[in-house]
This record gives structure tokens, sequence and C-alpha cells, in this order.
């Protein structure tokens, strides 16, 4: 029957919408899957992003404490040549004095324990 | 004929209508599923990287941490060094000093002379040997050459033995010594040095300490200095 061909056609068809329907709405879901990966790759790259930026000024804010730290530490130190070279002025006279002193202070002995043979 | 053309057509639009319907069913789940596996896999990945992006950063920005530390300790030992190394000039330039006072003190005959006699019997009484030889500066010989005259019996008498005292006519110190001799036994084995340059010596090397503490004041570090 001419009749019933058609409503086989009509069927047939029908599968085969469906069945592209089901197909298509596979493809997405493995389009979705992978703008999953893109997204989360994008956003990852911005979190690094910001994550570099944070510690380059931590960087950068130690470099600089550190310049001021040898600042002071130099400035400390010239400081402290400064007051030996004027206590050394000072003193130095009397220290002289006292070595020379000692220089000629020549005392001829015999050792404590020297015993003189009989 | 059991159906009539009406009736297939009204099962065959049913079953149009149920293949249809079937077919959305599936999409919407699939719809479903896949925006829910989105979800999970987007934050999975995230989780994973951020992890190891946190973990990168916390380990580099403790570097930070420890070079600071470093360099702090470092400078601080540098500048350590340099009040040390300051320390050590000066005292240095002190010596020098004395060395250039000693000089001018020994141009004068007869402060030398009262000195350079000490000096021998001082060098004699240490080495107490039978024959003892002495060595000057030759502008010295003929000074020791007399004092030696002089100083024998003095020595005799204070150690109460027999001696032979020579003066070196070889060799001699060098003719920039600042003064002083040096005295020997009779093989030349043992040497006493009394020489004004290590008395000198001798002196800064035992006193160290006390020039220290009277040219710079007695320093706080030290816990058990007298």
């Amino acid at each position: 029957m001419a009749s019933q061909s058609q409503g086989i056609q009509q069927l047939l068809q029908a599968e085969k919408r469906a069945a592209e329907k089901v197909a298509d709405a596979r493809k997405r879901k493995a389009r979705r899957l992978k703008q999953a990966k893109e997204e989360a790759q994008m956003e990852v790259e911005q979190y690094r992003r910001e994550r570099e930026q944070e510690f380059q000024s931590k960087q950068q804010a130690a470099m600089g404490s550190q310049g001021n730290l040898s600042a002071e530490v130099e400035q400390a130190t010239r400081r402290q040549v400064q007051v030996m070279q004027s206590s050394q002025q000072k003193n130095r006279e009397r220290v002289l004095a006292q070595l020379l002193g000692m220089v000629f202070d020549v005392r001829p002995q015999v050792h404590p324990n020297y015993r003189i043979a009989a | 004929m059991a159906l009539n053309d009406i009736e297939v057509q009204k099962r065959i639009k049913h079953m149009l209508a149920f293949i249809e319907q079937e077919a959305n069913e599936k999409v919407e789940e699939i719809d479903a599923k896949s925006e829910e596996e989105f979800n999970i896999e987007k934050v999975r990945l995230m989780q994973t990287q951020r992890m190891k992006i946190i973990e990168y950063y916390e380990k580099k920005e403790k570097q930070i941490e420890q070079q600071k530390k470093i360099y702090i300790s470092s400078i601080r030992n540098q500048a350590r060094l340099k009040v040390l190394a300051a320390q050590h000039d000066l005292v240095s330039e002190l010596m020098n000093d004395m060395k250039v006072k000693l000089i001018r003190l020994v141009e004068n005959p007869e402060v030398y002379q009262g000195l350079l006699y000490k000096l021998m019997l001082q060098s004699l009484l240490r080495l107490l040997e039978p024959v003892m030889i002495v060595r000057c500066r030759p502008q010295d010989h003929l000074l020791v050459e007399a004092i030696v005259q002089k100083v024998t019996p003095e020595y005799m008498k204070v150690s109460q033995k027999q001696v032979k005292i020579q003066v070196d006519r070889e060799v001699h110190l060098p003719m920039n010594t600042v003064g002083g001799v040096e005295v020997y036994s009779g093989n030349y084995r043992i040497m006493i040095s009394n020489t004004l340059e290590s008395r000198m010596d001798l002196i800064a090397e035992q006193k160290m300490p006390e020039i220290r503490k009277a040219l710079f004041g007695i320093n706080p570090n030290r816990k058990f200095f007298l």
C-alpha cells in the first residue's frame, strides 16, 4: 500500500532526526567539557598573574629595605671607627710612655730556680 | 484489512510524537549531565592548578625572607670586620710611632750605653753558658767590646760561674737595627735576642689586650677579661 510506505518513511525520518538531535547534544557536551578546560586555564592564569605581581612587589620591598639597612650599618660603622680614632688620639701618649718605659726597664737577673753549683 | 487508513495515520502520528519525545528527553538528559560535568571538571582543574601556584609562590616568598636574613648577617659581619681592621690599623700606627720614638731616645749615647750594659747582662744571665758570643750592630762594636770588660766580672759575681765572653767579629746585626744585642752560646746553637726590636715585639704581643683597653676602652663584648 502506498500509505504504508509513506508511514514508514515518516517513521524512518523521525528516527533519523531523533538520532541527529542526540548526536548534536553529545557534540555539545564534548565542547562544553573542552570549554571547562579552557575557562579553568584562563582563570588560573589570571590567578597566577596576580600572585606574580604580589611576589614582585614583595621582592621590591625587600630590596628596598636591604638598601636602607646597609646604609644604616655603614653609618654605624663609620661612627664606631671615628670613636676609636678619637679615643686613640686621646690615649696614645700615655700608652706610648708606658710601653717605652717597659722597653727600657731592663732587669738583669738569674732565674728564680737557679742553683749555684757547689 | 484490519486497520483502515485513518487508524494507521493516527498510530503513525503517535509513534512520531513518541520518537520525538524520547529524543528530546534524551537531549535534555545529556545537556543536564554536560553542565554538571562542566562545573565539576572546571572546579577540579582550578583547584589542582591553584594549589600548585600557591605552593610555588609560598616557596619563593620564603626564599626572599631567607635571602634577606643572609644579606643582613653578611653586611653585619662585614661591618664587624671593618671595625676590627680599623682597630688593627690604629694599633699598628701606635707601634710605628713607638719605634720612631725609640730610635730618637737611643741617639743619646749616655742613655744607650747604660741600656746596652743592662741588656747584655740580662742576656748573659739568661743564657748561663760557659762560652758566650755577643753579636751587635757594626756601629756599636767598639762600645760593646768595652762593655764586655765591665760586664764579665759583674756576671761572674751574680752567677758564680766562670765565663768567656766574646764579641762576634764576623757577623753583625743589620746596621738599621734600632739597637741592642744578641747573645749566642759557644756553638751558636742557643740564641737570646735582646735587641730593641725584639723587646718591642715581645711587649706588643704580651701587652696587646691592655694596649687595646688603654686605647679604646673596655670591650663590652668580653665577659671574662680581667
